[in-house]
Formats: C-alpha cells, sequence, structure tokens
C-alpha cells in the first residue's frame, strides 16, 4: 500500500486519511480506544464489495485502514467520498457495539427466559431426576450449618441412635464402675 | 511478487491458512511470520488479473476472520 502521489484533502486533516493517486487507495488512521475492533471489522465488512480492505495497527493504540477501489477512480473527490461514507460506517457500527455491550445483560437474560419458557414447566419425572447435591451455596461464615456440625457436637439423631444401641447401657455401667 | 504483512491482532491466522489454500488456483503463495505479523509473499499466476487477486485475496481474509468473530 505505498503511496508516492500523495492527495490531501482539505476538510479532513492529513494525520487521519491520506490518499494516494497512483494506486487509487486511500488509508485512514483511527484510534482504537474510540472505534474497537469489532466495529472497524462491520465497517470494513460493508465495503468489500467495493474496495480492497487492508487494516493494520500502525502503533499501538491505532488502526490504519487501506480502501483501494475495485473501479477505476478518476477524482479525488471520489476517494474523499470514500473517506466519509466509510468515516460515517464506522461510527455506525463503534455505536451499535456500545449499544450491544450495554444491553448484554438484558438481552441474555431475555433469550435465557424465551428458551426456557418454550421448554415449558419441567415434569415430575425431571425434578425426580435432578441432581439437587450440586452446591450452589457459598457460605464462608458457616451460616447454614447446624450449631451441632459447627461445634463438633454429636447431632440429636446421633444420641438418640447411640442410647438405642443394645448393650450400651452394659458398657455405660461398666465405666461407672470402673471410674469409682 | 507482493509482500502482505497481515497484523496478528486484528487477522485471524487460520483465516490467512485458509484464504491461501482456497486461492491456490490463481497465485503462489510463501508464509512466513513475525512477532506482530503474518507475512504472505504473493505471485499471481495471471499478471493481468494481479491486482484483482491480491485485493480479493486480502478481502478473502478479512471475511474470513469477521466470520470467526475476530481474533480469539
Amino acid at each position: 500500500m505505498s503511496s508516492e502521489n500523495q492527495i490531501s484533502f482539505t476538510d479532513i486533516p492529513d494525520a487521519i486519511a491520506s490518499a494516494s493517486g497512483t494506486d487509487r487507495s486511500v488509508s485512514m488512521t483511527v484510534d482504537s480506544e474510540l472505534y474497537p475492533l469489532q466495529a472497524v471489522y462491520g465497517a470494513s465488512y460493508i465495503f468489500i464489495d467495493r474496495c480492497y480492505v487492508f487494516i493494520d495497527r500502525p502503533a499501538p493504540g491505532s488502526y490504519r485502514i487501506t480502501l483501494s477501489a475495485k473501479q477505476s477512480v478518476e477524482e479525488a473527490e471520489a476517494l474523499r467520498q470514500l473517506v466519509g461514507e466509510f468515516a460515517n460506517e464506522l461510527l455506525s457500527c463503534t455505536w451499535r457495539h456500545q449499544v450491544t455491550q450495554d444491553n448484554r445483560v438484558a438481552i441474555e437474560t431475555v433469550t435465557v427466559q424465551a428458551i426456557a419458557g418454550a421448554m415449558g414447566e419441567p415434569s415430575l419425572d425431571d425434578l425426580a431426576d435432578f441432581d439437587f447435591t450440586d452446591e450452589a451455596l457459598d457460605d464462608p461464615l458457616g451460616i447454614a450449618q447446624s450449631w451441632e456440625e459447627k461445634h463438633g457436637r454429636p447431632s440429636p439423631d446421633a444420641k438418640a441412635k447411640t442410647a438405642s444401641e443394645p448393650g450400651a447401657d452394659e458398657a455405660k455401667a461398666d465405666a461407672e464402675e470402673a471410674s469409682a | 511478487m507482493t509482500e502482505l504483512r497481515f497484523a496478528r491482532d486484528v487477522y485471524a491466522g487460520e483465516a490467512v491458512d485458509e484464504a491461501v489454500k482456497t486461492w491456490s488456483r490463481f497465485a503462489d503463495f510463501a508464509l512466513t511470520e513475525t512477532e506482530a505479523h503474518w507475512v504472505v509473499q504473493v505471485t499471481p499466476k495471471h499478471e493481468a488479473a494481479a491486482r484483482q487477486i491480491i485485493g480479493e485475496f486480502g478481502n478473502f481474509v478479512l471475511g474470513l476472520t469477521v466470520d470467526r468473530g475476530g481474533v480469539s
């Protein structure tokens, strides 16, 4: 994309756009903080039926887009029009990208609800097969634990079970005798 | 022969490879790479259509990259 015969546009700063009359191409340098790569892709994609489009990174923080007209371009005005149309398209793509980013959570929520609604309510078999063991609860303070679990005490159920076991009373009596 | 340098953080490497396979009917390709670029040396088989072949090849790489959702 070398350009020997440079054309400058009076109403566009040289630092942003420059055109070459020899290979009927025009280059634009844009700030990557203002224009994200997805927007540059989008705008470039729209122009590939009219131009040969090359995207480069001349420096970190900027993109250089070179548009080379497929059809013969005789006048500098036609190249200027190309730059202007591309700049507008780039701005439009950037704004749509921003709107999509801002509404991403809402879009995903609505989509998930729509899909879940289309699936219908779960049947009793689905509920019976559902695995409830997956721990979704994060409990760093142990609030969901029982008092016995928290302090290492046997649970009331375990106490009752031990008392009901055969031989438990004899063992208790032997222990009392030994201690006496 | 024309050398095209595709920036690695703009163009997907797989897109370059796939485009080279598709366009090998129309040009000879030699692939190398640097830290920042996929470097493709293109020698069109039809000199009269060289500009068109090189330009459409570049568009093809860009199109495949966009179809893939950009660089991963």
